[in-house]
């Protein structure tokens, strides 16, 4: 569904991303690990058309989207969680939901996908009138998964869900995630957490000072003595 | 005297530019009268663009209404003149004392005010103050113009211009030393990011303050001088568009470097003027001519002169690491 | 994809009586200006005559459409405009060389249906070049610069638009001079009575214009998709992107309808402000006042600004003297900003705005 060939992107200056490749198939559920400061949001911003790659292909369902801006990318299906969530936070969030789905046309699959929203976070269908921007951080996390959600995407990029959030918290939005993977979202999934992310993704690469070092299923990765010692503590 | 050297940043090219300026009336075309009056406006901007970016390139304080500070100075040292009949040079110095109060009220009160909003506050200062010296005609004559007793009794614009000449030089001297001391070190932590620099422990009022009052008295003495060249004063020297004039220069020399606008205005303004006495049957073009200069400035070139000698000496460097 | 047959899971809203509401703001800093601003407008005109009230009408609702482009365009693109001034001067400008020769044609062969159109196609023409202007600024000026770097974007953006400023106000004294190019009115008509004032029909064209300019505006920002797309990419531009809107369109329509705005107040303002070079000045303090005064990113704000700077402008007038009203309003607004650095209402967007 997604592949990304040695993606390289910079900062000005700063070179970041050395040669990414991945494969993200169909259906998946993939996550991306790495220390703090390797990339890994840069490798989501690159996918999502936030940043300007500076060389190297990416591909979705078969088409070049290297070039493509991230109005035009979201359009096609792709939607990013970012980290620091960018809502709308002098609007509502029922305002936030419905600006999610601009790109979609027709009100009963606007309200569909809203009413599918407030299911996954009640939480959300509570504060539905209350400014974005007063909210708690994990409504907020909320909310923005929610958001990505209502542009009905087959992949959702999501960038560390667990940043800063009480433990309980982190186990409703790992929930929601597996339950929308099981309805067929396709999920790339950037974390710090990596005992969690590993009970639950099928695969996983590790970024490590802008390189992919490592790539493996599930079982692999837990097994693997550097993502031991490294990321588990073990 | 090494030492003394560095803190003033005075450097070779910066030491060739203070005997350009020296010997500049001396030489043809520029010991013609109305090409010194030309240099003399241009050092006026210079030694005003260091004023100015003492506040808006260390502080992040863009003084927007900073011709009426200038202006302020101007008309208190020519009043102080004629009603006392004080010595110009004497009230040169008196006129800048009310512009720095001013600032020093305008930095207390400014102090909850940020960004954007400290230069609506500036311009709107510096437009109430032109206002006034509208308004109060008793005072000021308005529009007509106030006519001042000038520096020198002669015709001649040397004295005029080696006395701007040395009061760009002390500026710049006053305003490098400050900003080499302690100063300056919190003044570039209250302009990168107040909140933080608060937290550790630099006072911002206090700086902000002492960074406002030094700005504004210079803004104001420079301006005492401008009345007694110029011998006449109307309002609208402390206009809009005569701060955009400051600012642009300061900006293409560039922002936080004090000599940056000192060194461009001689060559901008100056082209400045040549340009206009060439077009003079199509007003406005020079004018255009400018605004174009500097949009296409700030498009490709936002850091200035200042920014394009540090890149140079910066390859220099290069260089010589690689020679060795 | 994702859409399950799923039930509606919210509940009613329990939403609190309007005039609970009502009172709340009311009490609010917003409130008790608008309030004051009333009492004293109602003060003067009954002391002066009701002509003040329409005098805040016509200049208030002109100085509100500026301030409201003036947000829309700091808010979506972070530029502070101090070219605003020169838009409305062009709106001038347009206006009086679509309106005059139109006149003149008029002299020689009278038509009524003409006559009364005519000011109507000078205005609208005012507006169209206007917003055109827009598009060419956006696309020679910010474009470029958005494209190659964002650092430091508030400043260079603010030079930016004092360049742009200089170079159209001397662009119009190289090419059409600096004599005042003014008309007398548009309409020949009498003018109307209303509540036991004369008013000319221009008066009231330009308050009613902008009056109902204001109100379509506001039902644009609030309930239609793309209004919505232009709060979303002013709140978070990154955010705006994420969910598919193309913020460089919704950028470039910020600026045509920012400076159409203000040229459509120039239009219609021409037989108040004859078209000169720095006419733009006026308008450009006046749209800042209101600004600073009601807050940045607070679009019903500026509306309501707009008005209180007129009736402050005319009450100086009035009580104090001609040629003071640029230097009182001035003084208060610095008092206003040492009380309340934020503004009268308060400021949403104050993020960037502290930059
Ligand atoms: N906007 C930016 N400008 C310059 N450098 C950046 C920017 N964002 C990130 N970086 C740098 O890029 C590197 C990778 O950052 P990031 O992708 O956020 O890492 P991660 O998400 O893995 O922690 C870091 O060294 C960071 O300093
Ligand atoms: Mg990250």
């Amino acid at each position: 569904m997604l592949e990304v060939n040695n993606l390289n992107t910079c900062y000005d200056f700063l070179h970041v991303l050395w040669d990414v490749s991945l494969v993200i198939n169909e259906g998946e559920y993939v996550c991306l690990i790495g220390p703090n400061g390797a990339g890994k949001s840069t490798v989501l911003k690159s996918i999502a058309g936030l940043i300007e790659i500076k060389s190297g292909e990416i591909f979705f369902k078969g088409i070049s989207i290297g070039d493509k801006k991230g109005d035009q990318i979201c359009r096609m299906g792709i939607s990013l969680v970012s980290e620091e969530m960018n809502l709308f936070t002098g609007m509502t969030v029922m305002e936030n939901l419905s600006m999610g789905a601009y790109t979609i046309r027709g009100k009963k699959k606007k309200e569909a996908l809203m009413n599918f929203v407030f299911e996954l976070f009640p939480r959300l269908a509570e504060r539905r009138i209350q400014l974005a921007g007063t909210l708690s951080g994990g409504e907020r996390k909320m909310l923005a998964i929610g958001r990505s959600l209502m542009s009905d995407p087959s992949l959702l990029l999501v960038d560390e869900p667990s940043l800063g959030l009480a433990p309980r918290v982190v186990d409703t939005v790992f929930q929601a995630l597996e339950v929308l993977n099981k309805k067929g979202v396709t999920i790339f999934l950037v974390e710090q957490n990596v005992t969690k992310t590993l009970q639950v993704v099928d695969r996983g690469y590790v970024l490590e000072r802008g390189k992919i070092v490592l790539e493996g299923s599930r079982v692999e990765l837990s097994r693997n003595e550097h993502i031991r010692k490294i990321y588990l503590g073990v | 005297m090494k030492k003394f050297q560095d803190r003033i940043g005075l450097s070779m090219p910066g030491l060739l530019f203070g005997v350009f300026l020296l010997l500049l009336p001396w030489f043809p075309p520029f010991n013609k009268e109305y090409i010194l009056r030309w240099l003399i406006a241009a050092l006026i901007v210079g030694a005003s663009a260091i004023a100015f970016d003492f506040s808006g390139g260390f502080i992040a304080v863009i003084n927007f209404g900073f011709m009426g500070f200038f202006g302020l100075g101007a008309y208190t040292s020519a009043l102080l003149a004629i009603r006392f009949h004080l010595s110009p040079w004497l009230t040169i110095f008196i006129g800048a004392l009310s512009p720095a109060i001013l600032g020093l009220l305008s930095g207390l009160v400014s102090l909850r005010l940020r960004g954007m909003m400290i230069l609506c506050f500036t311009w709107f200062v510096g437009l109430a103050l032109m206002g006034l010296a509208t308004k109060l005609v008793f005072l000021t004559r308005g529009s007509l113009g106030l006519p001042c007793p000038t520096l020198y009794k002669t015709a001649s614009n040397v004295p005029y211009y080696y006395t701007i000449l040395g009061m760009m030089f002390v500026t710049y001297l006053v305003m490098k030393l400050v900003i080499q001391s302690h100063y300056g070190l919190a003044f570039r932590a209250i302009g990168q990011n107040m909140e933080a620099a608060r937290t550790s422990g630099i006072n911002p009022l206090k700086f902000r303050v002492v960074n406002f009052i030094l700005a504004c008295a210079f803004a104001g003495w420079i301006g005492g001088f401008y009345a007694h060249y110029y011998g006449v004063l109307t309002p609208d020297l402390m206009s809009t568009a005569k701060t955009t004039e400051v600012l642009v220069i300061a900006y293409i020399g560039g922002r936080g470097s004090l000599w940056g606008g000192a060194v461009a205005a001689v060559p901008f303004v100056f082209a400045m003027e040549v340009i206009r006495s060439v077009l003079s049957d199509m007003p406005g073009l020079n004018l255009i001519i400018y605004g174009l200069f500097l949009i296409f400035v700030m498009l490709y070139y936002p850091g200035g002169l200042a920014e394009g000698y540090r890149k140079i000496v910066a390859k220099l460097r290069v260089k010589e690491i690689a020679q060795h | 994809m994702i859409c399950g047959g799923l039930s509606n899971v919210g509940e009613a809203i329990v939403m609190e009586p309007v005039i609970v509401r009502f009172f709340r703001w009311l009490k609010s800093s917003a409130g008790i200006t608008i309030l004051v601003t009333l009492v004293i407008a109602a003060y003067a005109a009954m002391d002066q005559g009701a002509y003040v009230i329409i005098n805040i009408l016509v200049t208030g609702g002109m100085w509100a459409l500026m301030a409201m482009g003036l947000t829309l365009m700091f808010g979506v693109m972070n530029i502070s405009n101090f070219a605003h001034g020169e838009y409305f001067m062009i709106g001038t400008l347009v206006a009086y060389y679509v309106f005059t020769p139109l006149h003149q044609h008029l002299e020689s062969h009278p038509n009524h249906l003409l006559t009364l159109v005519a000011p109507v196609i000078a205005v609208f023409s005012a507006f169209v070049v206007g917003g055109m202007s827009g598009i060419l600024t956006d696309r020679l000026v910010f474009y470029p610069l958005r494209k190659r770097s964002k650092e430091n974007w508030l400043m260079n953006c603010f030079l930016l638009t004092l360049g742009i400023s200089v170079i159209l106000i001397n662009a119009h004294q190289l090419i059409f001079g600096t004599q005042y190019k003014g008309i007398v009115r548009y309409w020949p008509l009498p003018p109307v009575s209303l509540f036991g004032v004369y008013i000319s029909i221009d008066r009231l064209f330009a308050s009613v214009l902008a009056i109902v300019t204001i109100a379509i505006f506001w039902v644009f920002m609030k309930y239609t998709k793309v209004g919505q797309a232009l709060r979303a990419v002013s709140q978070d531009e990154t955010g705006a992107l994420m969910v598919g809107i193309s913020v460089d369109n919704i950028q470039l329509l910020a600026m045509i309808m920012s400076c159409a705005l203000a040229a459509m107040a120039g239009g219609s303002l021409l037989f108040m402000y004859p078209s000169y070079p720095t006419v733009g000045l006026e308008p450009l303090y006046n749209s800042w006042f209101v600004i600073i005064i009601v807050g940045f990113g607070n679009i019903a704000g500026a509306a309501a600004g707009g008005f209180m700077i007129a009736l402050l402008q005319i009450l100086t007038r009035v009580y104090v003297g001609e040629g003071w009203e640029y230097v009182i309003p001035v003084l208060l607004i610095a008092l206003v900003l040492i009380v309340k650095p934020n503004g009268l209402f308060g400021s949403k967007v104050r993020g960037i705005w502290e930059k």
